[in-house]
C-alpha cells in the first residue's frame, strides 16, 4: 500500500516519463537523423514508454492522467534548433536521473526507491551514449549537472 | 493361545505402550540437558572421553546496517581503484587502446571520490571507514581473473583488461542498485544510487570500447553463438544478474574461461568487525 506522500512524488515522475516519451516520440519523428541514429532514439523512447507503463501499474487508480507539460514545452523548444538536438536530449536524461533520485530521497517505500534506482543506472547509461553524440570530452558522458524538477 | 501384545502378558510392550516410554525418555532427557548448569551439576570427568574438543571463539555480531552496507561498497570502490592501478600498471593499452589510458586514470579517479564519498557517509552514520578492498571479491573474481588475463598465451591483453574493468563497474553499479532497498535511511538511498549512475555511466563507455558504433549500443546477438554482445545499454532496468567476464587464452576448443561474479552478499559484506 503506497502512501499519499510516495503516491505523489511516483506520479511526479511517471509524468516526467510520460514527457520523456513524447519528446523522444517527435524526435524520432523528424526523421532527420541516420538510421542508426534513428534505431538509438527509437530504443531509448521504447524504455521511457516501458518506465511510464510501469509506473503506471504501480499506482494503478492513481497514475498520472497528463504529461508534465512544464518540461515537455521546455525541451521540445529546444528540440526544435537542429544544433541543440543531442545536448537536448542529453539534458533531458541528466533532468530525469536528477528528478528520480531527489524522489528517491523522498519515497517511504524501499521497493519503490529501488524501482527508480534500477530506472536511473539505465538512464545514466542513456545520457553517457547521448554524450558521445556530442563530444568525446569525458566530463560531458559522466557528469550530470542538471538541476531536479522536484525541491530536493 | 496368547498373542504377544495382549494385555494380560506382562513381561512384553504393546507399541503404544513404547511410544509413550520413548517419548517420556526423551521429554527427561531435554530437561536433564537444560537444568544440568543451572542446578550445579559439576563435569568430574567421569564420564570417558576420547580427545579434547577444542574450544570455540564466538563470532562477532554481524548485524546488516546502513553503515555495513556503505562500507561493502566502499570496498568495492578499492577493488576496482587496484583494478585499475594494475591495468595501467601493465602498459597494455598501445595502439588502437591507446585512448583507454586517459579513460582508467579518470575513472581510477573517480572511484577514489567515490570512496571517499561513501566512507564519509559511513563516518556520519557513527561507522568506521573502510579503506581497502574486498577480500573476498578479490579472491573469487579478480585475482583468477588477473591470473587469466596476465597469462603468457593470452594474445589479447589490453581487451581482456578493458573487459574485466567492464565487468566490475557493472558490479559496482548493481551493488549500489541492490543497496538502495536494503538501506533505511531514504537520503542514504539517494546518496547511494548517485554513484552507482556514475558507475554506470563507466560501463556504458567500456562497453563502447569493447564493441563500438552507435548500432552497438543497445542489445545484440552475436550472429555466430547466438550470444548477446557486450552493450552500453543492454536493458531498461538495471539487471541484478550474474556478470558474465570471458577472458584468458583460448583453450584448445576454442573458448575461454567464463567467470560469472555477483554483487556481495552475507558472505563478502564488511562488517563492523572487519578492518583492513
Amino acid at each position: 500500500m503506497l502512501s499519499e506522500n510516495d503516491i505523489t512524488f511516483l506520479v511526479a515522475a511517471q509524468s516526467l516519463e510520460l514527457a520523456a516519451r513524447d519528446l523522444y516520440a517527435n524526435a524520432i519523428s523528424r526523421k532527420t537523423k541516420s538510421d542508426e541514429e534513428q534505431g538509438l532514439l527509437t530504443l531509448l523512447h521504447s524504455h521511457h514508454s516501458a518506465y511510464e507503463q510501469t509506473l503506471n501499474g504501480v499506482l494503478s487508480k492513481r497514475a498520472a492522467l497528463k504529461r508534465n507539460d512544464e518540461a515537455y514545452t521546455r525541451f521540445f523548444a529546444l528540440l526544435s534548433n537542429a544544433d541543440n538536438f543531442w545536448t537536448t536530449l542529453l539534458e533531458l536524461e541528466n533532468t530525469a536521473i536528477a528528478t528520480h533520485t531527489a524522489i528517491i530521497a523522498k519515497l517511504e517505500s524501499a521497493k519503490h526507491a529501488s524501482l527508480l534506482a534500477s530506472i536511473t543506472t539505465v538512464q545514466a547509461r542513456h545520457a553517457a551514449m547521448l554524450a558521445t553524440r556530442i563530444s568525446t570530452n569525458l566530463d560531458l558522458a559522466l557528469e550530470n549537472t542538471a538541476q531536479s524538477l522536484v525541491a530536493p | 493361545m496368547s498373542y504377544p501384545n495382549q494385555p494380560n502378558q506382562p513381561n512384553q510392550l504393546s507399541r503404544r505402550e513404547l511410544l509413550r516410554l520413548s517419548g517420556l525418555s526423551l521429554a527427561s532427557g531435554i530437561v536433564l540437558a537444560a537444568c544440568g548448569k543451572q542446578s550445579g551439576v559439576i563435569d568430574d570427568g567421569a564420564i570417558a572421553r576420547l580427545g579434547e574438543a577444542p574450544s570455540t571463539t564466538a563470532l562477532a555480531e554481524a548485524e546488516v546496517t546502513d553503515a555495513v552496507l556503505l562500507r561493502t561498497a566502499a570496498s568495492l570502490e578499492y577493488n576496482a581503484i587496484d583494478t585499475y592501478t594494475a591495468a595501467l600498471g601493465l602498459g597494455v593499452f598501445k595502439g588502437d587502446l591507446a585512448g583507454a589510458t586517459e579513460i582508467a586514470k579518470r575513472f581510477r579517479d573517480d572511484h577514489q571520490a567515490h570512496a571517499d564519498a561513501v566512507n564519509g557517509l559511513v563516518k556520519a552514520l557513527g561507522g568506521k571507514e573502510h579503506r581497502c578492498a574486498n577480500v573476498r571479491i578479490n579472491d573469487l573474481y579478480l585475482t583468477p581473473a588477473l591470473a587469466l588475463i596476465t597469462d603468457d598465451k593470452n594474445p589479447n591483453v589490453g581487451v581482456d583488461v578493458i573487459a574485466l574493468a567492464h565487468a566490475l563497474e557493472n558490479l559496482a553499479a548493481q551493488t549500489y542498485q541492490g543497496v538502495v532497498e536494503l538501506i533505511s535511511d531514504p537520503k542514504l538511498r539517494a546518496d547511494a544510487i548517485r554513484i552507482g549512475q556514475q558507475e554506470s555511466r563507466h560501463a556504458a563507455l567500456l562497453a563502447q570500447v569493447l564493441n563500438p558504433g552507435i548500432a552497438a549500443m543497445g542489445p545484440t546477438n552475436d550472429p555466430t553463438t547466438g550470444k548477446p554482445n557486450i552493450a552500453a545499454i543492454p536493458a531498461a532496468y538495471g539487471s541484478q544478474a550474474n556478470i558474465q567476464l570471458i577472458v584468458g587464452a583460448p583453450k584448445p576448443d576454442g573458448t575461454r574461461t567464463t567467470l560469472l561474479l555477483e554483487t556481495p552478499s552475507l558472505n563478502s559484506l564488511v562488517y563492523d568487525s572487519v578492518s583492513c
